[in-house]
């Protein structure tokens, strides 16, 4: 009986937690009531295909997204915006770091900022030599984001984010002098 | 006594009624006042069976329609919150991959 209830149990777990596999700590849950703006999105692979049947060919960003969500299982995003600096303590991500440790995660970028700006982590999800998932850490003074998303992803598709959605287009190539440095 | 007076005397001399004339007259009244008036005729043939069920149909019908026209309406609605959330999604990744190139760049100028 105590078998029967423990596979049910796990069945009832997996089925739950769906394809995300970075399970997003509670303790960001308390961050979301001392946040001024708090972003919380939970797409699985249904919901993201329910809303690419809405997208238009004519616009550029919508077929970009159209494009992108063909292959994902899920996006999942949590980001916090605060009044203030202090709000949140970079403990916060430790959890969500932990996970992160598993081989088929890889580190691709990583900016620590000792001077108390921007720090962001990008990490790839490797499987078969494929990408199958990212997720992206970035702590600013005011701002926490995480983004987890799952399904296969050409690094192409990853670049073609910058160009799109008003952004500028990303280059990952030698530094450029630009106003900001 | 001219002939025109016996013509005339002949014409209007009383006549008595057939016998049972006024037993019919009074049947007949009777029978056309049991006959159910044109309202009464609409109602009864609104609840003939027949009718009845044709009525019910339709507003079965109508409510469907309803319930589907509504359903549609709301699937858009969803549609269109999810399409959001996507590209709200994807502008936030692609703010903070740009953030993260933005720390690579300072990071090789400073080298």
């Amino acid at each position: 009986m105590k078998q029967i209830l423990a596979i049910l149990a796990i069945t009832a777990a997996s089925l739950w937690a769906g394809p995300q596999d970075i399970h997003f700590p509670a303790s960001l849950d308390a961050l979301a009531g001392k946040a001024e703006e708090v972003v919380d999105i939970t797409l699985d692979a249904d919901m993201l295909g329910f809303a690419g049947a809405f997208m238009s060919d004519q616009d550029r960003d919508e077929k970009t997204a159209k494009d992108l969500v063909k292959t994902l299982k899920g996006v999942y995003i949590r980001s916090y915006q605060f009044k203030e600096e202090g709000q949140y303590s970079p403990d916060d991500l430790d959890e969500v770091r932990s996970q992160l440790k598993k081989p088929e995660w890889v580190p691709v970028v990583n900016v620590r900022s000792k001077t108390g700006g921007d720090n962001a982590q990008i990490y790839f999800k490797k499987e078969n030599g494929k990408i199958s998932g990212i997720t992206i850490l970035a702590a600013e003074p005011t701002e926490l984001t995480i983004v987890h998303i799952v399904g296969s992803i050409d690094p192409a598709d990853v670049a073609k984010l910058g160009g799109n959605f008003g952004i500028p287009n990303m280059s990952m190539g030698p530094a450029e002098e630009d106003g900001e440095q | 006594m001219s002939r025109f007076d016996d013509e005339l005397r002949e014409a209007l001399k009383r006549v008595d009624p057939p016998d049972g004339f006024s037993e019919r007259v009074l049947a007949r009244v009777a029978e056309e006042r049991a006959k159910p008036s044109l309202i009464e005729r609409f109602r009864r043939a609104l609840w003939a069976p027949r009718m009845r069920w044709a009525a019910v149909g339709a507003l079965s019908l109508a409510i469907l329609a309803g319930v589907q026209h509504q359903r549609a309406v709301e699937q858009r609605a969803r549609g269109e919150q999810a399409k959001e959330q996507v590209l709200l999604a994807l502008r936030i990744t692609a703010e903070q991959i740009q953030t993260a190139e933005r720390g690579v760049r300072k990071l090789n100028a400073s080298w």
